[in-house]
């Protein structure tokens, strides 16, 4: 009886792995069929992540002729919606965006997010927002140079020591030789930025696109761009200012689901996405939303991850100390 | 020019039956105000994906009227069952449940319609005048502000606790420890999360507040069964109260401009909210009374503070987002979060480029504030009655509903577990006679309180003093905080003084 009954076992799980392939493969092909799909927002309602996902669901929904529903699972500064994308089945009616290089800093570190960041099918990045330095409307620092000889450490706002702000602005100016103070603690990207118009810091490190509405209306001045080259008018690059490598920080909206999709729904989903990034609707949302589209497909989504692990593991020791 | 463009605002809602979007809005504020573990956050969370499809204009009076409407929707149940609806209903509960259990729940209602709408529209009053300023209030308030307004909150809660103070500090201290689990604001560590990633965020607030109140409380009356309205005699059920509450709010009018001008301040100042603001109008109050022994006992004046307090707060709220185009509350952060949705990027100069929604908004808002009350009158008359049920049919559903708002709020199966394990807190701290409010106040202050303390401290390279005093704001806060501190010994003084004059 003992004997037997493993070789049953196994004959029939192998039946049943056979069987699945087989109802697998044509389910596949014809995906999407029948059932939504769930978009998970790993935040609440109403922020960044929740807006972009909300403004490409339409979109989505036409080009690939199936229910997209965006839904959100906040909480552990995202890793929990990762988490359930991670857990769901690799059937591609579960997607999520992600909150990157939060999370390769995360890895890096060695911080257990209750999963693998290595093991995500990466499908495509629909925004990269490049970083600069801002200080107030009408402060005298007017260069990274002068921000850097007061006489003592610059004080610089940010969210949490662990946000990708935080994060580029420590690096950032290890690498500028620069000394500073990172005051952490603000609630949010808005707040750390108001501190500055407060008086409170001198500066602070923050995606072009969230400074642009504050520096319109003349309350904080931009002194430097983290790009390759010289972007805004006037105002120096990473290059510019002799560090090309500043130019590697950057925050991205990048689409990802469970490990092992199958190649052929990535593909229809990449591509999915590309021509809703192209769709009038989601490009007059960008306008006035201010995000700048920079969409690209699966390989290249890809490539952007593996290039910010090597990236980052560089800085582990200096985000360890904190 | 404000008045303007407000007065173009109103006739653009009543002319253009937009105004259905408002009283939808009302209907479904109310509702969710009335359900415990439910506010007007998870009801704009939830509307959120429902707004894509229609105009901006349309989704802010939808909003508006969701906003203006929950905080008297949980007022209702604050004062029929003990149980605050949403989380600034918490102090109604103090004096609004005694009176409902003498029998007097129409003047209850009464009086709380009539502050929330007149609160509401003192806080949109005063934002209307803060909008030329409103930069410079949010300018004024920073870290070194943030901290001394926490102390000022964590003092209140220190001599609100009358012949009780031991354990108000008690329950206060357990309020500070559970803010201090989760992830350090600072530094970004994970502290005393016991190896789950659901304290991350730390202990949350709703499920929190739900179990120590709405839970509690049926645990309570479960035990004791009857009817809620025991005291008052089952002969009362006429609501012949509800115009002697409404009189009184226009009697006792100072505690109205009081608690509006709290609540508009707190209001403006992101991370505090409702329950803060309306706990502080209470204590003032109190303090401020010339018979404190009167509160908790049914003292109509103990329900107009909070529920003025709690509406004027969202026109405070509204004054850092037209400043800068950021939140003051949570609801503020979805109604902006609406117009980003709508490929509308707030900012700075919101004002200029999208003051048809601020005002949209603003003036919903004010609709919402006066109708709410309207349907709450005129639906009084029947919900008194509820305190007339038998509490074996009470109980169940309330407790049912409850953890289904809780539930509902996150998709967090942890939520509903804490909030009942909450609710046998709770229930021991209503035995042994420890405040309740408390313990939820340091919870929520606890946080704000340590970060910036902080950051003060990382700000001024630790000369927290002087950089205090170099701040006009932070001083009177300061200042504030010593005299409410001083009070209580002052009075007792004072008492002893006039007791040797009479001898």
């Amino acid at each position: 009886m003992k004997g037997k009954w493993p070789i049953a076992k196994y004959l029939g799980s192998g039946l049943l792995a056979l069987a699945t392939a087989a109802f697998a493969m044509p389910a596949a092909a014809e995906w999407p069929n029948d059932k939504p799909i769930r978009f998970v927002i790993p935040y609440s309602p109403g922020g960044g992540f929740d807006t972009i996902v909300r403004a490409f669901a339409p979109a989505l929904e036409k080009e690939l002729g199936a229910e997209v529903v965006p839904e959100n699972i906040a909480g552990a500064g995202g890793t929990k919606g990762a988490a359930t994308v991670h857990r769901s089945d690799p059937d591609g009616y579960t997607i999520g965006i992600y909150n990157i290089p939060g999370f390769t800093v995360n890895q890096v570190i060695g911080k257990d997010m209750g999963f693998n960041l290595d093991e995500v099918t990466w499908i495509a990045n629909l925004a990269t927002s490049r970083y600069a330095v801002a200080v107030k409307g009408d402060s005298e620092i007017d260069s990274v140079e002068k921000l850097c000889s007061l006489g003592r450490e610059a004080k610089m706002s940010d969210t949490g020591a662990s946000s990708t702000a935080s994060v580029t602005t420590r690096i950032a100016f290890q690498l500028l030789d620069c000394p500073i103070s990172d005051i952490t603690g603000y609630k949010g990207s808005n707040d750390a930025m108001i501190a500055v118009m407060r008086g409170e810091v001198d500066a602070t490190v923050k995606p072009i696109a969230s400074l642009k509405k504050y520096t319109d209306s003349g309350d904080l001045k931009i002194i430097a761009t983290f790009t390759k080259d010289d972007v805004l008018e006037g105002i120096p690059g990473a290059t510019s200012i002799g560090k090309p490598e500043l130019a590697n920080f950057d925050l991205r909206r990048i689409i990802g689901g469970p490990p092992d999709l199958p190649p052929e729904i990535v593909e229809k989903l990449s591509a999915a996405f590309i021509a809703a990034a192209n769709s009038a609707e989601v490009q007059e949302w960008a306008n006035g939303a201010g995000v700048e589209l920079e969409p690209v497909g699966a390989d290249e989504a890809s490539a952007i991850m593996s290039d910010l692990a090597t990236f980052y593991a560089q800085y582990k020791d200096m985000l360890m100390a904190k | 020019m404000g008045f303007d463009t407000l007065i173009g605002a109103l006739t653009d809602v009543l002319t253009s039956g937009s105004a259905i979007f408002v009283l939808l809005g009302v209907l479904l504020g109310l509702c969710f105000g009335v359900i415990p573990g439910l506010g007007g956050t998870t009801a704009l969370a939830l509307l959120i994906p429902a707004t894509f499809s229609m105009e901006p204009l349309d989704a802010m009076y939808l909003a508006g009227g969701v906003m203006g409407a929950t905080s008297f929707g949980g007022s209702i149940t604050a004062i029929l069952l003990n149980t605050p609806g949403t989380a600034p209903n918490a102090a109604t509960t103090f004096d609004g449940y005694p009176l409902a259990q003498q029998g007097k729940a129409g003047m209850a209602i009464g009086a709380s319609a009539t502050a929330s709408a007149l609160g509401g529209l003192i806080g949109l009053f005063t934002l209307l005048l803060f909008i030329p300023i409103a930069k410079e209030v949010v300018l004024l308030f920073g870290p070194a502000e943030f901290f001394l307004l926490t102390l000022l909150g964590l003092t209140a809660i220190a001599v609100s606790a009358r012949g009780k103070l031991l354990r108000g500090l008690i329950a206060g201290g357990i309020g500070l420890m559970l803010a201090f689990v989760g992830t350090d604001g600072i530094t970004g560590q994970e502290r005393f999360v016991m190896g789950t990633n659901y304290l991350w965020d730390g202990v949350p607030l709703v499920p929190t507040l739900t179990g120590m109140f709405a839970i509690s409380q049926m645990i309570e009356l479960a035990l004791k069964g009857g009817v809620v309205a025991s005291e008052g005699g089952g002969l009362s059920r006429g609501i012949s109260g509800i115009g002697s509450g409404i009189r009184s709010v226009f009697q006792h009018w100072t505690v109205l401009l009081r608690g509006s001008a709290i609540g508009t301040i707190i209001g403006a100042i992101p991370g505090l909210g409702g329950t803060v603001a309306a706990f502080i109008a209470y204590t003032s109050t109190v303090q401020a009374s010339r018979d404190p022994d009167s509160f908790g006992k049914g003292n109509i004046v103990g329900v107009i503070a909070p529920e003025s307090a709690n509406n004027a707060k969202d026109g405070g709220s509204l004054i850092p987002t037209v400043a800068f185009g950021i939140p003051g509350s949570a609801e503020t952060a979805l109604f902006l979060g609406i117009l980003v949705l709508h490929g509308i990027d707030p900012g700075p100069s919101i004002l200029l480029y999208n003051e048809r929604e601020i005002y949209g908004l603003i003036v919903a808002l004010t609709l919402s504030a006066v109708g709410a009350s309207i349907i709450g009158l005129l639906a009084a008359r029947w919900l008194v009655l509820i305190t007339f049920v038998n509490v074996h049919i009470l109980v169940p559903v309330v407790v049912a509903v409850s953890l289904t708002g809780v539930y509902v709020l996150d998709g967090k199966p942890y939520d509903v577990i804490l909030c009942l394990m909450m609710g046998i807190v709770g229930y021991v701290m209503i035995r042994f006679d420890y405040p309740r409010l408390t313990l939820v106040i340091a919870l929520v202050l606890g946080e704000t309180c340590e970060r910036s303390y902080h950051q003060v401290m990382m700000l001024s390279d630790n000369h927290m003093l002087d950089f205090i005093l170099s701040r006009p704001a932070a001083t009177i806060l300061l200042a504030a905080t010593v005299l409410t501190l001083c009070l209580p010994f002052a009075r007792k003084l004072l008492e002893r003084h006039r007791a040797e004059a009479r001898n």
